[in-house]
């Protein structure tokens, strides 16, 4: 059976892709900071399903925590399909907020991020299979407004657009979630929620989810649930949905080349169209 | 304060402002070409300060940190985040391990040296930080994670933007495309001849940087070929989103 891990797995979006991926036949890692929620979870989804689930409790606000993940994510059995939803958010407005506080929602939202997606796609180009769903948010997608957390979310979004085209051909899969307001425990506490508790703004971790797993097997790189967010998004992405298409397009030409790319001491050799040394635009 | 002041766009601001007759603060790791960078601004009359660090250690940024919020020494009105770096091979090649160096001096060095200097400048009632992107912050790239870090950057730096309304204080990201340095050779990427539309040099991008940070600009992409570029990839209806955003801050009680 295909693993899939998922981090923060326990609750909201994260519990909601643990149960429809072990409805789907996968079994599971979950991953998630209270050992006893953890556990009753577990049960609960190994009962109902009848797949197998391992335990990694660890808190990712933590480097010793977010280490044991990439341990697992490089060990057997693989994962195939690995979930990175644990996010952390300030509360404060950037000004406001302590050093500590925006130290760890990097240290979780992109630090944690990319290298849990760098161990993963790693062991999935070389098997020739797999994916990796980063959850965002439609925060990410706009301007940003006065707190730190939506350049985070900024970064998985274009993180994904980076890897999107550097995957085509391999047989591995990325996409990004970016769901706006969402009912889960993360939401209490924002006033701006309040307003949309009862409004159709407001989707439900299971929709979200199914939403993300759908535009997955679709192919789809950007994924937004929701029939107003969407609608949003693609007045905001259009011009950029066009370059992706391009950066795609340009990706296959090179392979299609096949000319040898340049030669790099780090790697010994070139693998794949990935390894292509890529000509990143300087600031 | 110049951040990465020894090389390529780094370098042009701190000749360009000691020019305009700004006293300097350099931080850069090789300590002899920040020497060599200093006589010249010393030569220019300005009095120039160095810090050789690296901001890829936590020691390093917390040195600079100090040096920008110590209320006992000239105060810094211009920090410019400009030091940034690619790691070599593509991301999937990469080793952890430069990945992080990558990530710790785009990302968390901008992050903490923008919150280290705004205190004082928004107490000042002065000041603008510069934080240097890149286009690629602005497209979907093809480069290993770099064009996550500089999408971070923009969007950062546009959240700070709306943050210090009022304050007198201005933050701006700048989105360069190719500009002729040493960093295509330091991140060992053959980009050939270097000619064409698309190759700008450092002093006309920190030349137009300048210009647009008077202007009160947020974002500043030099050169028309790249506005236009920008234009097309979603800078349309991005500032009139942002300007609601605006609008809805500002009419909060």
């Amino acid at each position: 059976m295909p693993v899939a891990l998922v981090t923060g797995g326990t609750a909201g979006i994260g519990a909601a892709f643990a149960d429809q991926l072990a409805a789907d036949g996968h079994d599971l890692v979950l991953v998630a900071r209270g050992v006893e929620r953890l556990a009753a979870v577990a049960n609960d989804l190994s009962t109902r399903h009848g797949v197998a689930v391992e335990r990694l409790p660890a808190d990712l606000t933590e480097p010793g925590g977010r280490a044991a993940v990439e341990r697992r994510l490089a060990a057997t059995p693989p994962v195939d399909l690995l979930v990175c939803n644990a996010g952390a958010q300030v509360r404060h407005e950037f000004l406001d907020a302590p050093l500590s506080e925006l130290q760890t929602e990097i240290d979780v939202n992109v630090s944690g991020v990319l290298r849990q997606a760098h161990v993963a796609l790693t062991g999935m180009v070389e098997r020739g299979h797999g994916a990796v769903v980063l959850v965002s948010s439609f925060a990410g997608l706009l301007p940003a407004r006065g707190s730190a957390y939506g350049a985070t979310r900024a970064y998985a979004i274009a993180l994904a657009d980076t890897l999107a085209p550097a995957l085509t051909g391999t047989g591995v899969r990325v996409t990004v979630l970016c769901p706006g307001f969402v009912r889960t425990e993360s939401v209490r506490g924002i006033p701006a929620a309040a307003a949309f508790r009862q409004g159709f703004l407001l989707l439900r971790p299971d929709q979200v989810a199914r939403r993300a797993l759908t535009d997955l097997r679709a192919g789809r790189t950007v994924s937004v649930p929701g029939v107003v967010y969407r609608a949003v998004w693609t007045w905001l992405d259009l011009p950029r949905r066009v370059l992706r298409l391009g950066a795609r397009l340009a990706g296959k030409d090179r392979r299609r080349r096949a000319a040898p790319p340049v030669a790099h001491p780090r790697i010994p050799a070139p693998r794949s169209a990935v390894d292509a040394v890529e000509r990143p635009v300087r600031s | 304060m110049i951040t990465g002041a020894t090389s390529g766009i780094g370098r042009e601001f701190a000749a360009h402002l000691a020019r305009d007759g700004h006293d300097l603060v350099l931080v850069a790791r090789d300590r002899q070409r920040l020497d060599a960078a200093a006589t010249e601004g010393r030569e220019a009359g300005v009095v120039v300060e160095v810090l050789p660090t690296d901001l890829a250690t936590a020691a390093g940024r917390d040195q600079v940190a100090a040096r920008l919020a110590d209320p006992d020494v000239a105060p810094i009105d211009l920090l410019i985040n400009n030091a940034g770096l690619v790691a070599p091979g593509s991301l999937l090649g990469a080793a952890p391990d430069d990945l992080q160096r990558q990530l710790d001096v785009n990302v968390t060095a901008v992050l903490h040296l923008t919150r280290a200097a705004l205190p004082g400048m928004i107490d000042r009632g002065r000041g603008a930080v510069v934080n240097v992107s890149s286009i690629a912050g602005l497209l979907p790239g093809r480069s290993p994670s770099y064009g996550a870090d500089k999408a971070w950057v923009t969007s950062f730096t546009e959240g700070v933007a709306v943050s210090l309304r009022g304050t007198g204080v201005r933050a701006m990201a700048l989105c360069p495309g190719f500009v002729r340095t040493e960093f295509h050779e330091r991140a060992r990427i053959d980009v050939g001849a270097r000619r064409g539309p698309f190759w700008l040099d450092a002093a006309r991008v920190v030349d137009d940087c300048l210009l647009d940070l008077e202007r009160g600009r947020i974002l500043s992409i030099p050169s028309r070929q790249y506005q236009a570029l920008a234009a097309l990839a979603d800078l349309l209806p991005r500032p009139l989103v942002r300007r609601l955003v605006g609008r809805g801050r500002q009419a909060k009680p």
